[in-house]
Order: structure tokens, then sequence, then C-alpha cells
């Protein structure tokens, strides 16, 4: 039981993923490929500030969201005058050097040895130890993420966010500055996988570089097209599906090394089949030109 | 020391170069980041492995040294599987999606699926683990100006000029050549005077990935073999290529060197596992500064 309920918690942290990134590339149409990166940032800030410093996994998990936020912002402000693939390599570049710096910055993340022992959360002095209520706190922040994301999208914000993505000429002939949209839109996504790298580094309690590499940004990326861009719903749905169906894979019996390989086949072939016949996903409001 | 750093710059650009020519031949006549490229490049390593466990099935210890021929054959093979690939890629996927008339970001995607897709199935089919090409005791090399350089070190070099001469004087001097120079200049006027763009487009994926196989046969018998071997090459290979001037065959020579010599020269002063974030700094400064690259005229794609 315990087993289904981690999936779920897995699901949870996808799910914020997969749904900060819409914004980013579903309804801004910003080819982001490099959304990990993030994601290291919050947990790393929270796991050694609560590891060094014994800081609270709270304040840690709200100034690893801040600082990623900063690092979306400090990335994006020159990035954001590049194109289709100049950007989409360029965010490449964005996740590639978050990974390197993780690795190798020894003295403060221990590199690929990683950093075990992460404290979990607490509540009210009341330490969550069962999967279970780990499901909760998660669930919680999916469902914050959600409405707060909404929100965004459904106020003029999000409506200038759709117009860069259909026509960025018109946007800005109607006098809208748009690398400040875009800028914006980088940081509240950054914030929001900053939030769930946290509450992913506090819930295992263990992080090392090899959980953010590239192929977790397409991992992310993947969930997203599949479920539906431009759609809040979408990226629930294929961050759901996403994890679900890969871990069916574990009931065949098969060697968790083979397991994991035949994962990430799926996750490829999934991607070329989905820009091959289906771009907009399952229900998607907005496929990739 | 400053000839032994010059050396190891010279093998890493032509590592790159070999990687990046063959991307550029690709990435002319189609317009798009082929990130496959670099699956294919894995593809030849593990081929000219085959054919040589294959031939050489002496049980070997690894000590005994296998006959020359045997890498001869090995090579062949390495570059007709990396072909093979690369032609089965383009027919599969990216000629449909241009029917479609699929943007570049598309088939960029595409080709990343692509890629994550061949290097996991070579992973399950020849394991995780690290393989060697190497075989019989390991050889000095050579002492050149202060500085120890291995004749498979010298061959890489040699490759990679001799590619580069050669793929020169193909687009200059042949049919073919002219004809792969004129979709890569304009694929609508091409047509008109009676190019067919596919035909092409196929002759490039087939030369192109034969290359990409070569690199990584040859860098196999430098290092050795693993199924995620192709990242990094790859990721320098296109560094190199858009560095230099997306599109031109100098242009990746150049950006080849230029990246070569900048990651040697910086992990002078900084432990080498910073090599690919460096790598990547030179790429992002270079695309905000300069997306043409060194030798590329403005466009107005890439501003």
């Amino acid at each position: 039981m315990d087993y289904f309920i981690h999936v779920l918690v897995i699901v949870g942290i996808y799910a914020i993923l997969s749904m900060s990134l819409d914004i980013i590339v579903g309804y801004t149409g910003i080819p982001a490929l490099g959304h990990a990166a993030f994601s290291l940032i919050g947990a790393y800030t929270s796991a050694l500030l609560s590891l060094r410093l014994g800081l609270s996994p709270w304040i840690g998990m709200f100034a690893g969201a801040f600082l990623a936020s900063i690092a979306g912002a400090i990335f994006t402000y020159p990035a954001i005058r590049l194109k289709g693939d100049y950007l989409a390599l360029a965010t490449f570049g964005l996740g590639i050097i978050a990974y390197v710096i993780a690795k190798n910055w020894v003295s403060l993340t221990k590199g690929p040895m990683g950093l075990p022992g992460i404290p979990g959360f607490s509540l009210f002095g009341y330490e969550l130890k069962e999967v279970w209520q780990y499901l909760l706190l998660i669930l919680f922040f999916v469902a914050i993420t959600y409405i707060f994301l909404s929100l965004l999208v459904n106020r003029p914000f999000g409506r200038v966010l759709k117009g860069i993505r259909e026509d960025e000429i018109a946007i800005q002939a109607l006098g809208k500055d748009i690398s400040i949209f875009k800028l914006k839109v980088f940081m509240v996504g950054a914030f929001f996988a900053g939030i769930a790298g946290a509450l992913y580094a506090h819930y295992i309690t263990f992080i090392d570089p090899s959980s953010f590499t590239l192929m977790e940004s397409i991992t992310i990326l993947v969930m997203l097209i599949f479920g539906g861009m431009g759609t809040l719903k979408g990226a629930l749905l294929g961050a759901f599906l996403l994890v679900a169906i890969p871990e069916a894979l574990r009931f065949l019996g098969l060697p968790s090394s083979v397991a994991a390989q035949l994962r990430q086949m799926l996750y490829g072939f999934i991607l070329v089949i989905l820009m091959l016949y289906r771009p907009q996903g399952l229900i998607g409001q907005y496929k990739w030109r | 020391m400053t000839s032994q750093i010059f050396f190891n710059a010279l093998i890493s650009a032509s590592i790159y170069a070999l990687i990046a020519l063959g991307f550029v031949v690709i990435y002319s006549t189609v317009r798009f980041f082929h990130l496959a490229h670099g699956a294919v490049y894995t593809m030849g390593a593990y081929g000219a492995y085959t054919a040589v466990k294959l031939l050489s099935n002496s049980g070997s210890t690894g000590m005994q040294a296998v006959p020359l021929w045997i890498y001869a054959v090995a090579t062949i093979a390495a570059m007709g599987i990396a072909s093979a690939t690369g032609i089965l890629i383009d027919l599969l996927v990216y000629k449909p999606l241009r029917r479609t008339k699929a943007t570049s970001l598309i088939l960029l995607l595409a080709s990343f699926g692509v890629f994550i897709f061949l290097e996991n199935l070579i992973a399950l089919i020849y394991g995780n683990q690290i393989l060697s090409l190497r075989t019989g005791p390991v050889k000095e090399g050579y002492h050149l100006f202060g500085a120890v350089i291995t004749p498979i070190q010298i061959l890489i070099i040699l490759s990679a000029l001799i590619m580069f001469l050669f793929l020169f004087a193909l687009t200059r001097l042949t049919k073919i050549g002219k004809a792969m120079r004129a979709v890569a200049d304009d694929p609508v006027t091409a047509s008109v005077v009676g190019i067919n763009p596919e035909k092409v487009i196929f002759f490039a994926f087939a030369l192109g990935s034969a290359l990409a196989g070569l690199a990584g046969m040859l860098v196999s018998l430098e290092t050795n073999l693993e199924p995620t071997m192709g990242f990094g090459a790859l990721l320098k290979g296109t560094i190199a290529a858009i560095v230099g001037g997306i599109g031109s065959l100098t242009g990746a020579l150049l950006g080849s060197i230029f990246l070569g010599f900048t990651e040697n020269i910086a992990v002078w002063f900084l432990p080498a596992g910073w090599k690919d974030a460096i790598a990547f700094s030179v790429f992002l400064i270079f695309l905000l500064f300069r997306p043409e690259g060194i030798l590329g005229k403005k466009e107005e794609e890439a501003g």
C-alpha cells in the first residue's frame, strides 16, 4: 500500500513541475528544455540550509524557490532575445551548467556522493514520517500550484502570455514589453519548480546531481506535451499517466536497470510519436510550431 | 607542459571536428539541429566493438593484440552501421515530419526523442558497463617537443584533417557536393533547376552519419565505450558547429579548434569536471553576442 502512495507522491511532484513548465512552454510558447535546473536549485538550497544551518524545511523550501526564481531571472534576461531552436539550446545549456556545478562544487554539494540524511517536514512540532502524510502535504502543494497558476493565466496577464505565444509582434504593437512578461513567467515557473525540488529533497531525504539531469528536464517536458500544453489539466494528466504507465513495467518482473532503460526508451518513443502524429498531446490547446 | 596542453587541445579539437563536420553536412541540407547525431555516433562505436569481438573470437584475454585488418573491417562496420542508422532516422521520422511542414523546433524535439530511444536501446543490449576496443599491451606514446602523443591520437588528428579536406573538395568539385550547397542555399530554387532535395538530403544523412561512425570508432579506441558517450560528443560537436558559424565546414573546423583550446586552457586553472560547463558558457556567450558564429553571416533567424 505504501508503494502506491509513494507513486502518488511522485506523481504530485511531477505534477507541480509540469504545471510550472506549462506556463513557460504551453502558455507563453517559450521552448524551455532545462527545467530540472530550477528544481535542482530548490532542492539543494533547501537541503543545505536544513543540513548545515539546521533551518526548518519550510524556510528552506521558500528560500530554495526564491533562489530558483532569481536564477530564472538572471538566466532569462539575456537569453530572452534568442528565438526558437537557439533558445531551446540555450535552455539546454542552463540545465547542463546547473548539473555540472552541483556535481563539481564538491565542498558545498558533496558532488556525486550526494547529500544523505536530509530532515523531513514537521508540522506544529509533529514530524511527518508516514508516506500518506507526505501525500497530503504534496496534494496540498499541487492544489496551491494549480489554483495560483490558474488564477494567473486567467487574468489579463495570462492573456498577454497567450498573445505572446500566438503573435509576438502583435502584442508588441499593443505596447506591451514582452521581455518583462517572459521574465516574470520564467520567475514564476522557476519558483514552483524550486518548491517541487525542495519537496522531493525532504521527502526522499537524499539528493544527488543525477536526479536533476537533462533527461529529467526532458521527462517533465514529455509529460507536459503528452498531457497537452496550454492547459493546466493537461499538465496534471500527463504527469499522472507518464509516472503510472512506466511503474507498470515493475510488475513484469524486470531487473531494475532494464526497467529504467525501458522507461527512458518509452519517453523517447512517446516524444517522437507525439511530434509525428499529435503535437498537441491528449487535451492540449497549443502545439509547437 | 605547454606543448602537452597544445597537443591535448589539438586532439580534443580534432574529435569535435569529426563530429561537427558530419553534423554540419546534415544541418546545411535540412536546417534543423539533428540531435540524434550523438546516438548515431554511439551506434558507430558499438558497431566497431561488435565487429572486433566477432572477428577476433579468440576467447581473448585482452592481452593479445588484434590484427590490424580487423580494425580496418571494424572501421567500415562502424561507418556502415552509423550511415544506415542516420538514413533510417531520416526516412522514418524526419521525412514524414518534413511532409507535414513541421518547424525546426518540432524536428529538434523529435530528434532528441530518437536520441534518447537509441541511447537506451544500446544500453539495453550491451549493458551499462564501460567496454574497451583496445587490445594488447598498452604502448608508450611518442615523445614530441616534450609532449607525449599516442599513435591513435595522431590518427585522430589526421582523420579530422583528411575528412575536412575531403568534404571541402566534395562540396566544391563534385556534382552531388554542389547540389548539397545549392540545397543548403535555397531548397526551392535548387528544385527549380532540377535538383531533387530529397536525394540530396538522403546523401547528406548517409555521408554525415558515416563520419559520426568514424568519430565514434576513433574515440572509443582513444578512450572507452559506454552507452552515454554520445551525449557529450553531441554537445561539443553542436557547440563547435554553432560557434564556428553553423552551416559552414570551415566554421565547424574553426569552432572545434576554438572550443578544444578554450577547454584545455581552462582546465589548466579548473578541475577537469568543469569542462562541460566551460563549453556551454562559451556557447551561451556566443549565442548572446555573436549568434551567427565566428564565420557566419547575420541571419534574421539567429538574432
